[in-house]
């Protein structure tokens, strides 16, 4: 095995050969990095934060009962954590000092894995911190853990591995939020490994600073019975792309995705997803919708994988998107490749604007248009966040989602 | 156990000996292999062909020259060497030019006959005007004083090109430009024959046109070029089918179609297509790498696709549709089976530019054996295609657990009013449904067939009535022996 010098210079020099993505790639065609390196210099890849000092107060949920573990601009802050005595937990960057071996595990960029990119390679490469963390086998976490990462700006890479053992269960909150000005980028790897029988609840949420690029990847792979079900809210940043992979081991293994994008102005949000059925009697569901206003550029794919003898497989999965304004679009493409025939798997797509018929029912029962405009938007997207365990984190998130949008001002008075 | 029994069927369901397998002997007029300036000349030459339209030959060949063949399509096969390949050939009687069926070869009849497709009476009987091709050049073009009444052109393109070439000058090329893609671009260098339509405005033509073609000499590639143009007002309907005699060798074909549709025109195009799909091992089998393409050019202009795709080795096409005309309309129905090692990619493009325009896709893949499909499809909605309309089915279903059946499809929609769905699932035959039918006394095999047809009909009922006859034939008798 390589150490770990040896593995990141391996991937650096990986990235250094291919390159950015560029829109040839296939897997890439509707992402263009190109103005990268125009709006953080050549050397994109180490620009220093800005001296905007870290609000963690304002940038955190609210009224969240949670355990926390704190990153600002890439590095562990001891101070504004609090973590559980009952998991294991080390920043990757001691675990790099004390036991490399386990953090070349962590960190060990797979070529061959699916949706690989340089973008990984380089994060590999480049990681300068992240939560590295066990829970032991039959282990019930009582409060979510928060994984607060926040930035003013600059280069961020950050590597973070859960692994859940037997019969575990726990809640993960990912957050990644800035209030700075500048340009600045986020990359970041989450890989996740459940054990026989454990269950995750993953939210995460993409609230970077207006001008901040966000390259996300979430890495899941699920053994015997675990159950996994993520909870994906992309709302901030400049550019934003996040890969989903899940990887269905063994059988049994059930993968939830739930996702909700909402975007205006310039932005441009990416979400790819992969779910590879790699064992008889897996289940996966998966439900993604988008919310485009402005300028906005969406883009969709979602991939499933049913391989040779993944028998009794179901599989379904459906996106919707919203198109709010005559400059927005939507580039989706809901794939399916299949090797099986004992196999139940379905997707669907929509694109469209608001119903004519519902706005019309809303406003004959008194509702101003606006209004009736509003509700509709809000309802579309809150299918979607209604799934969220915690109160609080969702209307975290609908305030910062639908801050964005200028027609939907009167927020509270629509909240249940 | 009854199950291992039941697992066993759909196996034998599928394997059926190609029945239109067979080589009529025929002297043919054969061009030895290889591809370059002088053998496009040859072709050129023996044709007869102007000079504007060698030029155009020429130009498309050296931009061909330029081009890599594209490999991103979800199916594997022995590359072609294109130098190995003959690209002309046509049966040696052609020079007499027969002038009706009576000096038609008979042998060649004979081969229609043997496909079950006896040109006169079912010409005579459907009123159905057949222009046959076989292998590359037209032999007997039936039915032309009834159209020429109503003035409507249908003739093999080579005869377009010395009868109207003001027609075919302005629009051979104007739909899939001659560099679109390496295939289309090494048709245009060599294409050796094709159909010809052309309807006058406010016309609707009176009979179903068709086209059988067959591919015979060994180790011709077929490229055929078709054109369809449909003037204001007018409406036509166009069949084409296709069988092969077995061999062992692959063989490419990469025919253009292009379709011109003005205000208000409506043109169905329909194909049943079952070239020789190679043996059980995967042995041999057409390569089908087709361009089609349409061009609704008018407002409120219509453009309807139909395929049934059960042959070939390599089904490698995309009809589709380029919607510009305002309130336009594109339809896409596709029926693909793979069985054995059978490979389809196979799908369409819906482009929306005109206002109001509007699209239907309707795809159904049965896989089975060791059939690989896929079905890729594209729907682009510009900024300018306000209140733009689309419809997406694409159903799969497998037989067997070696079969694989993949969706690829691209939606990119860049106006809100633009109104866009897409459905797609994957089954395989429901138990439940194959119990219920044999508790209702049905055997088997018929089931299996009823829920077939069952879940065809979408297509099959845009098929005019005398191909979804044979359409149903086809399917039935690639699906014979599942049971019993």
């Amino acid at each position: 095995m390589l150490n770990i010098t040896e593995l990141q210079k391996e991937a650096w020099q990986s990235f250094e050969t291919s390159g950015l993505p560029t829109t040839r790639d296939e897997d890439w065609k509707y992402t263009d990095l190109s103005r990268l390196q125009a709006l953080l210099g050549d050397k994109w890849w180490q620009v220093a934060a800005t001296e905007t000092a870290v609000d963690v107060t304002a940038l955190a949920i609210p009224e969240l009962d949670a355990y926390r573990i704190l990153f600002i601009n890439g590095h562990f802050d001891a101070a504004g954590s609090n973590i559980p005595t009952s998991i294991s937990f080390t920043p990757l960057a001691s675990l790099m000092q004390e036991k490399p071996e386990k953090a070349t595990e962590l960190i060990q960029h797979q070529p061959q894995a699916p949706l690989n990119n340089s973008i990984i390679a380089a994060n590999s490469a480049l990681a300068s911190d992240g939560a590295c963390i066990c829970i032991a086998d039959n282990s019930h976490l009582d409060k979510p853990l928060y994984i607060l990462y926040l930035n003013s700006g600059g280069s961020n890479h950050l590597r973070t591995g859960i692994q859940l053992g037997k019969h575990a269960e726990a809640e993960i909150i990912e957050q990644f939020s800035g209030n700075h000005t500048q340009a600045g980028i986020t990359t970041v790897v989450t890989a996740l490994r459940l054990h026989e029988g454990a269950r995750l609840e993953h939210t995460r949420l993409q609230m970077e600073a207006t001008k901040q690029y966000h390259l996300g990847r979430v890495e899941v792979s699920q053994q015997r019975n675990s159950s996994y079900t993520l909870h994906s809210s992309e709302v901030g940043g400049l550019l934003s792309r996040v890969d989903i992979v899940s990887q269905l081991q063994e059988p049994g293994a059930t993968s939830h995705l739930n996702g909700l994008f909402v975007a205006s102005g310039r932005q441009h949000i990416d979400h790819h997803t992969r779910i590879d059925h790699n064992a008889p009697h897996c289940i996966s569901r998966e439900n993604y919708r988008s919310v485009l206003d402005g300028r906005a550029h969406g883009v969709f794919n979602g991939k499933i994988v049913v391989a040779k003898g993944a028998v009794k497989t179901d599989s379904a999965q459906s996106n919707a998107n919203l198109l709010l304004s005559k400059e927005a679009a939507i580039d989706t493409k809901p794939e399916l490749e299949i090797y099986n025939d004992d196999v139940k798997c379905a997707h669907g797509v929509t694109v469209g604007q608001l119903d004519k018929n519902q706005l019309f029912y809303l406003k004959s029962r008194g509702l101003s248009g606006e209004e009736a405009k509003q509700m509709l938007t809000f309802a579309f997207a809150d299918e979607i966040l209604s799934k969220m365990n915690h109160k609080c984190v969702r209307r975290f998130v609908e305030k910062a989602a639908f801050a964005k949008l200028p027609n939907i001002t009167d927020l509270e008075g629509m909240l249940g | 156990m009854s199950n291992t029994k039941k697992e066993q069927q759909p196996e034998s369901f599928t394997n059926r000996e190609y029945e239109a397998g067979f080589i009529t002997d025929i002297e043919t007029d054969t061009l030895p292999p290889g591809l370059n300036e002088d053998v496009i000349r040859h072709i050129s030459a023996k044709k007869d062909e102007p000079e504007w339209l060698l030029n155009w030959r020429l130009e498309a060949f050296r931009h061909w020259q330029t081009m890599t063949e594209p490999h991103w399509p979800n199916v594997t096969y022995t590359p072609t060497d294109y130098q190995a390949i003959s690209y002309y050939s046509a049966p040696k009687s052609q020079a007499d030019g027969p002038k009706s069926l009576d000096e038609v070869d008979p042998k060649l009849l004979e081969t229609y006959e043997k496909l079950g497709i006896p040109l006169r009476e079912q010409a005579f009987l459907a009123g159905v005007a057949v222009d046959a091709v076989f292998d590359s050049v037209s032999v007997a073009t039936t039915f032309k004083g009834k159209l020429k009444e109503v003035g409507v052109i249908f003739c093999p393109i080579s005869e377009a090109v010395r009868d109207h070439p003001e027609l075919v000058q302005q629009y051979m090329g104007s739909v899939v430009p001659t560099g679109d893609n390496f295939f289309a671009a090494l048709n245009a260098a060599v294409f050796t024959d094709g159909s010809f339509v052309y309807i006058p405005k406010g016309v609707r033509c009176p009979m179903e046109l068709s086209t059988y073609f067959r591919i015979n000499a060994l180790n011709t590639g077929q490229f055929e070029r078709t054109l369809i143009i449909a003037e204001e007002g007018s409406y036509v309907s166009y069949l084409e089918g296709c069988t092969a005699p077995q061999r062992d060798e692959n063989q490419l074909h990469a025919a253009v179609v292009e379709l011109v549709a003005m205000d208000d025109a409506q043109i169905k195009y329909s194909t049943v297509q079952n070239w020789y799909p190679g043996d059980e091992n995967g042995l041999g089998g057409i390569y089908n790498f087709v361009t089609k393409r349409a061009d609704c050019r008018g407002a409120r202009s219509k453009v309807s696709w139909t395929q049934v795709e059960t042959g070939s080795a390599i089904t490698w096409k995309y009809p589709s549709c380029v919607l510009r005309g305002e309130d336009s309309v594109g339809e896409f129905y596709s029926v693909a089976l793979t069985k054995m090692h059978q490979q389809a990619d196979t799908g369409t493009k819906m482009i929306h530019i005109g206002k109001n325009s509007r699209s239907t896709i309707v795809s159904k893949g049965i896989a089975a054996g060791h059939g690989n499909q896929s079905y890729r499809g594209l729907v682009k909605i510009a900024k300018s295609a306000e209140g733009a309309r689309n419809y997406t089915q694409c159903d799969s279903l497998l037989i067997g657990d070696q079969c694989g059946a993949h969706t690829f499809p691209y939606v990119e929609v860049k106006n809100p009013t633009a109104t866009m769905e897409h459905e797609a699932t994957t089954s395989k035959i429901g138990e439940d449904q194959l119990f219920y039918c044999q508790s209702r006394g049905i055997s088997e095999e018929d089931a299996v067939n009823m829920i077939v047809n069952g879940f065809c009909k979408d297509v099959f009922n845009e098929l005019p009535m005398e191909f979804a006859v044979e359409a149903n034939r086809l399917m039935e008798v690639s699906l014979e022996g599942a049971v019993g």
